[in-house]
């Protein structure tokens, strides 16, 4: 069971790390760690080396802080885990791409979405906007907008 | 896939050669651009976007159920499963329970869709190579599971058939009777199919050792579906992660060995067979009783959470993200889409290879942009 020896590698990188359990299925997800922007190279390459491969990445915006979601899932039956790591508004978080080749596309789609950029990942031109975009429509301050919270108003 | 002669002199000229947006063999609008040396690839670079309507953004801005038309307008050609997939994962976000006929249906359904969405690439695939008559043969098969899902949605392409606790419409014995009649025809149109492309030698070699994706590049990229199964991984998640009544079935997952084009087709050949299974299962099988659940209310408003429901479109393991805020909108609302890894790993396979078969590659892999670019 790759998911039982990616929960002890993980433990071991991160001590402090908590990991939520999902009992429900209702996140599609066994378990997610939160783990500090710092750490989220550490933690690709661990699901890296034990056969994961890198769902989706995916980031929330609220009124304080920016969430990366990253999900990884491996070739066994239920196995999805998520990783999540709070980036500030004017935070830089690590690039995977060269952990993670197809990441290199899921983080140009999030600076296009959100405006956050990645260090390291040397192709950020736009993927699905216009090159001449200027605008990050997934961010809550563009366009309609129903409702913008904190994270803890919903996670809390 | 010929090989580079190493002592061929050094060629400066490198050539670039925009493929597309609207190149009838790259189906949708997808733009590569091309570095080419002499006949063989260089560099290759999708650029997409072209079809991007921001539906994650519309997401935060309807009703839930507003939502629903929005996702059979991702992957055009496999509307019901993306239906099907919004549906699972409002139903997790809320909590409500479809009745057993309502899931039976959805699994009919939604496997008529795969085998028609097979179908389309099929025949376009083989028109790419060449060939017309495989084509008119496909959309002539295609044609019966359109009207076939065309007579319960009333649709035959964006269906927006699934409701949050069960479908729109029941199904009668008419639709029934129709299905089993498109089963029986489909019996006999296997081995026509064989007969006329999966063994004719040119097409065979226009496919065989093309494209070659290994298990590890498909890691790398996150390639699933047909094209995953293809290198020889057996990863479904019909069976991974059995959604609705998947785990009722008895079902294969074909897969192939060496990951090169022809593997890809015979693969995806396989699962039309392996979805006529399922759905004659199913049909044996299809319960009585309520086809929606009772008081599902008008406005759906979860409570405050997110909810991630993965499931296997046509073209590989698909996702809906739903974060709610206890409102009657999702906070947010993101898409896993296949064809997104699929596409990328193109980026690593197409250089080295030869300019023609970049066509074959492109039509192997079945990619649909609008899907990509939401």
């Amino acid at each position: 069971m790759k998911v039982r020896e990616i929960e002890r590698s993980i433990a071991d990188k991160f001590p402090d790390a908590i990991f939520k359990r999902d009992e429900s299925g209702k996140t599609g997800a066994l378990w997610s760690v939160a783990v500090p922007v710092s750490g989220v190279r550490g933690a690709a390459e661990a699901f890296e080396t034990a056969g994961f491969f890198l769902e989706t990445i995916t980031a929330l915006d609220f009124q304080d802080t920016f969430e990366l979601v990253y999900h990884f899932n491996c070739y066994e039956a239920a196995s999805r885990v998520a990783v999540r790591a709070l980036v500030g508004h004017d935070q830089v978080p690590p690039s995977i791409f060269d952990i993670f080749r197809g990441a290199g596309w899921l983080e140009r789609e999030i600076h296009d979405f959100f405006g956050i950029g990645f260090s390291g990942n040397p192709d950020m031109r736009p993927l699905l906007l216009p090159e001449d975009a200027d605008y990050h429509p997934l961010r809550k301050n563009f366009g309609k907008v129903d409702s913008y919270h904190k994270r803890e108003d919903i996670y809390g | 896939m010929a090989e580079r002669q190493m002592d061929a002199p050094a060629t400066e000229q490198i050539y670039t050669l925009n493929l597309g947006p609207q190149h009838p063999s790259t189906h949708g609008v997808l733009r590569v651009l091309l570095d080419l040396d002499g006949e063989f690839i260089v560099k290759a670079d999708p650029v997409i976007g072209y079809c991007h309507r921001g539906h994650e953004k519309m997401a935060e801005n309807r009703l839930y159920k507003q939502f629903l038309p929005n996702t059979s307008r991702m992957d055009y050609l496999s509307g019901m499963l993306f239906n099907h997939g919004f549906v699972l994962a409002v139903e997790r976000l809320t909590g409500i329970e479809a009745p057993e006929r309502a899931k039976y249906i959805r699994v009919i359904v939604s496997e008529l869709n795969r085998i028609s969405s097979h179908l389309l690439w099929f025949g376009t695939y083989l028109m790419d190579l060449g060939g017309f008559t495989p084509f008119l043969y496909a959309f002539d098969d295609r044609e019966h599971i359109l009207d076939i899902l065309d007579s319960v949605s009333g649709s035959r392409l964006t269906y927006s058939y699934c409701r949050f606790g069960g479908v729109c419409r029941d199904v009668d014995q008419a639709f029934v009777e129709m299905t089993r009649a498109f089963l029986k025809r489909m019996a006999g149109r296997w081995t026509d199919y064989e007969k006329l492309v999966s063994r004719n030698i040119i097409f065979i070699n226009r496919t065989r050792r093309v494209g070659v994706i290994d298990r590890e590049l498909a890691r790398q990229y996150g390639v699933t579906g047909p094209n995953l199964r293809a290198c020889g991984v057996a990863f479904d998640v019909r069976k991974a992660e059995p959604y609705e009544v998947y785990d009722r079935f008895d079902f294969d997952i074909p897969t192939g060995s060496r990951g090169d084009a022809l593997d890809r087709y015979c693969v995806r050949f396989e699962e039309m067979r392996q979805s006529c299974r399922i759905i004659e299962q199913a049909l044996d099988s299809l319960p009585g009783g309520r086809f929606l659940a009772p008081k599902i209310p008008q406005k759906i408003i979860p409570t405050k959470g997110e909810a991630y429901a993965a499931f296997e479109s046509a073209r590989g393991l698909a996702a809906f993200y739903l974060v709610s805020d206890g409102g009657s909108r999702p906070y947010r609302c993101h898409i896993r889409a296949p064809s997104f890894g699929n596409l990328n790993v193109l980026t690593e396979v197409l250089p080295d290879t030869m300019l023609a078969d970049t066509i074959s590659i492109l039509g192997s892999i079945d990619v649909v942009i609008p899907e990509i670019d939401r």
